[in-house]
Parts: C-alpha cells; structure tokens; sequence
C-alpha cells in the first residue's frame, strides 16, 4: 500500500502512465475555470454563483500545482494556500452579505438587485 | 514535434463543448439535459483522445483521466442542476477528484488540506446559508423550486463566452507550453534544507541501524553546530563533494557516515509537508502576514456584517406592517402600547383590540394573509 501511494505521490509514475503531460492538466484547469465562469453568467441565484468563483479558484489551483510539479518546486503549493485563504475570507463575507440581502428582499435572485445603489 | 494536439480537432472540441453545455443548462419548457450532457461528454472525449493521438506512451494515465472527468462532469452538475444544495454537493465531489489530481502532481499535503478546508469547512458554510436563506414554502406548493433557479440566464450566449476563452487558453496545447512530460525527478528545488532537520536525519538513521544507542550526530564543538554535509555548499565544487554526516560518541570521537554507506535509507529526502513549509515560512514569510490581514478584516466584516440591523425596503416595510396590524396583534405590542392609550390596566385589552378590528375593517380583503 505505501508502496502504491509513493509510487502515485512520488514523481515516478509507472512507466505506461507517463504521458499525462503539463498540457493535460491545464487542459482540465481552463476546462474549469470556463465552467466557473459559464455558471456565474447563467446562474441567477446568488449562491451559485458565488459557488461558481469558488470552481473558478479551484481551477486557479490546479493550475498552480501542475506549474509546481513542473518546475520542482513548491512555490505554487504554497500559493495554494492563499488561493484557499481567499476563498475561505471570500465565502465568510459573500455570504454574510447574501444573508443581509436575502433578508432585506426576501429572494436570491441576482435579477432583483439589478437597481442597487449606495 | 509541434503541439500535442492539432488545432482542427481542439477547436472541435470546444464548439462540441459548448453546444453541450448550452443544453446542459437550464431553461424554460423542455430542457434537453441528459442530451447536453452527453454531448458535454463526447466534446470532452474528443479534447483527450486529440490530445493523446500524438503523445508517444501506449496507454495514457489512467488514473488521470478518471480523476479529471469525474471533476469536470461535477463541475457541469454544479452550474446546471436547478437545486443549489445539490449544486453544492456536486462542488464537493469536484473538491475531492481534483485533489486527487494533487496526489498525482505530488502535493499530498495540499490534497488533504483542499479535503479538510473546502469539503469541510467552507462548503459546510454553504450549506448553512443554503438552509438559511431558503424562502419558507407555501402550504400549496412545497417542492416549487424558485424561478430564479429553473432557468438559465442567457444559456447560449454565455457557453459561446465560455468557450471561446477555453479555446483561447487551451491554444498554447499546440503552441507555446511544450509538450514534454512531467519531469521524472525525486528531488524538488530546496532539497538541500534536509540539512535543517538534523532530529530527522538521526531518527532515520537509528531506524536504520546506522546510529547505535549511545552515539548521536556530532556537533562541532566551536559553534555547536549539527556536522551534516550531505549537499554541495554554494561556491565548492560540487562534483568533488563527499556528502556525509558525522557521528560523535560521547567522548568526542568521531566517524563519517553518508549514502554510499550500506543500509542508508532511501527515503531520506525532504518530504512534501517539510518542503512546502520551508518554501512558505523562509521564501514567502510577507505573503503569510498578508493572509492574516486578509483574514483578519474577513472576520471584522462578517462580524459587523452580521450585526447590522436591516433595514427593510419602503414596500416590503409596509407590506409587514400591514401583515402586523391586519393579522394578530403581537403580545408584548400591546402591553407596552396598551397604558400610554388607555392610562389603566382594567381597560388594557379594548383599545387595541379594536384597534385591530378597525385596521381590519379597514384594509378589507385585501389585508388578509
């Protein structure tokens, strides 16, 4: 079993599962990300859509590790870290301020606070 | 070699993949989902099979591509599916396959920390406003899902934006990012701060057998310094260095010990935890002051955030106060209203009472809940 993980974690990948190259994990991170963004444009509620910058972060972070993993070093994980200390502060407030909002109107749908001002 | 892909069949891809996900998402009357989905599918089997037809292995990464799929059809869920906890729950497996892709780029400790801090923390914070921001259903309908989540805002146009900046960005497949594999390398930049951890080094070693009870890693005795020399130092000649660590017995001698000694262990190497915990105190140690700010002033806005009293819009104040006069006037109300009105405890309850007769009287059916 320890030797499966480290064999999977440790950079020797089993020989026929070498070529998942840089490309491919980018390919999944932008895949991503253009979800997030597809899904904050067309989701009318809230919530969603703040869960959507949360897969847009998310692909941020794949994108870090894969660049991490590339270069050998751990540069991009430790900014990871930050990537899930924004999202952390992010949700804490966006979510507040959806709780003042939907007490305020009664509804989470973006559409109605399309009037807001100061 | 040119890109990994050829542009014909990425562009392909990403028209495929719109078209799916523009009938993934939800909208008014019939909406095609399953069938959008399944065309999301086949627009992602076409990007990895145009990605694989050039890479030179015969079986490509398996664990990989079941990782990514199952994170991508996640993330379709997420942004489609009309109930948002599902929506979140969706978000949740995403988490989980993506951190599987983590272990397979060699970040355990980040895998287990996107675990323990998304799924854990910060989704269950979106569950907890998904309860409480939920509008109360009615007696006649209690499974209506709202408007505002039946239907998709711009479906079509907003896949066409979409995709284009997802073949925008996956364009340097078959240009500027090469193709190259991963490199195939154990040792991460900043290897050499083994050399830090001289407790590490000794437990390995005694594990090992290569420290007796009575011995320990010498120290020099002028500046009380660890004697472990195990990588080149800046400015030596690195292919004349003999890397060792000395080992002291209690009386002050000495011998040498280091990785061409039989039965040194193999796994003496800076592990992921130790690596990313250097790079982060030593390399990085402003960014940890700004993420502490960052989470300071979160915590001071959601706090004042939550203390703020609402203010309810001009319409919906009066649609409440309406509701209060018309339906059943609150207790506590009355008491404090009753002795300024009537001066007297025996004639507490007539006043307001008709008082709230009269409001009903007067707002007719209309006032009625």
């Amino acid at each position: 079993m320890s030797d499966l993980m480290s064999t999977l974690a440790q950079a020797n990948f089993p020989s026929p599962m070498a070529p998942a190259t840089l490309a491919h994990y980018l390919a999944v991170s932008g895949i991503m990300f253009g979800l997030g963004l597809i899904g904050f444009i067309t989701r009318r509620n809230l919530i969603i859509m703040f869960l959507c910058t949360e897969l847009m972060f998310q692909a941020a972070g794949i994108a870090l590790i894969a660049f991490s993993r590339y270069h050998m070093n751990h540069t991009g994980e430790t900014f990871v870290i930050f990537v899930l200390t924004i999202a952390a502060a992010e949700a804490a407030l966006a979510l507040a301020l959806v709780v003042l909002l939907f007490r305020r109107k009664e509804s989470l749908d973006a559409g109605r606070w399309s009037e807001m001002r100061g | 070699m040119g890109g990994l892909a050829s542009p014909i069949l990425l562009y392909a891809a990403c028209v495929i993949g719109a078209l799916g996900i523009a009938l993934a998402l939800p909208r008014r009357g019939v909406s095609p989902q399953i069938i959008g989905a399944l065309v999301a599918a086949l627009g992602l089997g076409v990007l990895f099979v145009a990605m694989g037809v050039r890479s030179p292995g015969a079986l490509p990464n398996v664990n990989f591509y079941i990782f990514s799929i199952v994170a991508l059809g996640a993330a379709v869920r997420v942004i489609s599916h009309p109930r948002p906890v599902y929506s979140a729950l969706y978000f949740i497996l995403t988490i989980i396959a993506s951190s599987g892709l983590y272990v397979l780029l060699a970040a355990e400790f980040m895998a287990f920390a996107l675990i323990i801090v998304y799924a854990g923390a910060i989704l269950i914070t979106y569950l907890f406003v998904l309860m409480l921001a939920t509008e109360s259903p009615t007696a006649d309908q209690v499974e209506a899902l709202n408007d505002y989540d039946r239907y998709a805002r711009e479906p079509v146009l907003a896949s066409i934006t979409g995709f284009v900046l997802i073949a925008a960005m996956t364009a340097m497949m078959f240009g500027g990012v090469n193709s190259r594999s991963l490199p195939i390398v154990t040792t991460y930049a900043g290897a050499q701060r083994l050399e830090l951890l001289p407790k590490k080094i000794e437990s390995s070693l005694r594990e090992a057998r290569l420290i007796d009870k009575d011995e320990s890693i010498a120290r020099d005795p002028a500046t009380g310094q660890y004697l472990i020399d195990l990588f080149p130092k800046p400015g030596t000649d690195a292919a004349t260095h003999v890397p060792s660590v000395m080992i002291g017995y209690g009386d002050g001698r000495t011998r040498a010990i280091g990785p061409s000694t039989p039965g040194w262990p193999k796994d003496l190497v800076l592990s992921n935890v130790e690596g990313v915990g250097f790079t982060l105190l030593a390399d990085h140690p402003g960014a940890i002051e700004i993420a502490g700010v960052v989470l300071l002033m979160a915590m001071l806005g959601a706090t004042v955030l939550a203390r703020k009293k609402v203010e309810l819009d001009e319409r919906e104040k009066l649609a409440a106060q309406t509701r209060s006069l018309a339906g059943e006037f609150e207790p506590e109300k009355s008491l404090l209203r009753a002795p300024e009105v009537a001066g007297g405890p025996t004639t507490r309850d007539a006043p307001t009472r008709s008082l709230g007769e009269a409001a009903r009287g007067f707002l007719g059916a209309g006032g009625q809940r």
